[in-house]
């Protein structure tokens, strides 16, 4: 069972100084945070404020081949969690085959913003997510941190 | 006219990546098969980390962005027979990929960066158009290329 998520924000983590892409379901019940490199969360901003570089980007690149041969973007699914790593599949329709082909989420979900192709993931993920996140979260925290919650 | 039978294009090599540390970002040393002429290109810290990559066959963690287009060309039967770097305007380097798929044989504009990140994972020949070497040596690459160190070569993340 695939649920559609939007793209809410685009976070910077100061600690891994990595970004956060930040996906929810449409009813907002379900909250999946993406680390990504700068590079990639670059990509995915230039797509979401609609901003055409003076030089295609690697996703740029990507896009443009995939037009040239007609092939066409039909999703990105956020198909796996492991050990705090997400997997992803970008589907394709090219000649009249569909193809799933294996990506990290931050490539699926710049190429889907391109192409305006719906992301989707699976209750597996959301499930896994629910459970590893607050362990990592816990993990991360330092006496530091909770300091900074005092007044 | 095949490609190399094409005079106003002239075939390369990768011969190293240079990290700029003033500029946070890296510079591609592309250089001619006789060494005779070397054609620096500046680009993005991804980029020039990629092209390293391939350059020694590493196998990253996670598979870059080109390693996805190297696959999404490999699943959809397409081939890239070969890049050029085709222009050079304003200290802008302007690329082409040349790809056949299912007998079709479509040119996609790049940029260089990307073109022989390319290029080294699929291992098809990079070539430059005469002209772009021609200008670029107006402005004494060889000269500019001794001020490096050899040793940079090897440490670029330093």
């Amino acid at each position: 069972m695939l649920t559609q998520m939007n793209i809410r924000g685009l976070l910077f983590d100061p600690y891994s100084n990595a970004y956060i892409v930040i996906l929810r379901d449409e009813q907002n019940s379900d909250v999946l945070p993406i680390w990504v490199g700068k590079s990639e969360a670059n990509a995915i901003s230039f797509a979401l404020e609609n901003v055409t570089p003076p030089r295609p980007m690697t996703h740029d690149l990507m896009k443009s081949i995939l037009d040239n041969v007609g092939a066409k973007i039909l999703s990105a699914v956020v198909s796996d969690l492991n050990n705090n790593t997400y997997y992803a599949k970008i589907h394709l329709w090219y000649g009249d085959s569909e193809y799933a082909i294996d990506s990290r989420p931050s490539d699926a979900i710049a190429l889907a913003l391109r192409a305006e192709a719906p992301i989707f993931t699976n209750e597996e993920v959301l499930h896994k997510q629910n459970s590893e996140e607050l362990e990592r979260w816990l993990e991360n925290l330092t006496p530091e941190d909770f300091g900074k919650f005092e007044t | 006219m095949s490609v190399e039978q094409n005079t106003d294009l002239i075939p390369l090599k990768v011969h190293g990546v240079l990290s700029d540390r003033k500029t946070d970002t890296q510079i591609v040393i592309l250089r001619d098969q006789i060494n005779a002429h070397v054609l620096p290109i500046w680009v993005g810290k991804t980029e020039g980390d990629s092209i390293r990559l391939a350059l020694d066959d590493g196998v990253p963690a996670r598979p870059t962005s080109h390693d996805l287009i190297t696959s999404l060309l490999t699943h959809l039967g397409m081939t890239i027979s070969h890049v050029v770097v085709t222009e050079v305007q304003n200290n802008t380097y302007y690329a082409a990929i040349h790809l056949s798929a299912n007998g079709l044989e479509r040119t996609i504009d790049a940029r260089p960066s990307d073109a022989i990140a390319l290029a080294l994972r699929v291992k098809c020949p990079m070539y430059v158009v005469q002209d772009v070497l021609k200008r670029r040596n107006g402005d004494g690459g060889e000269a500019w290329l001794t001020q490096f160190d050899p040793k940079e070569f090897d440490e670029p993340d330093a």
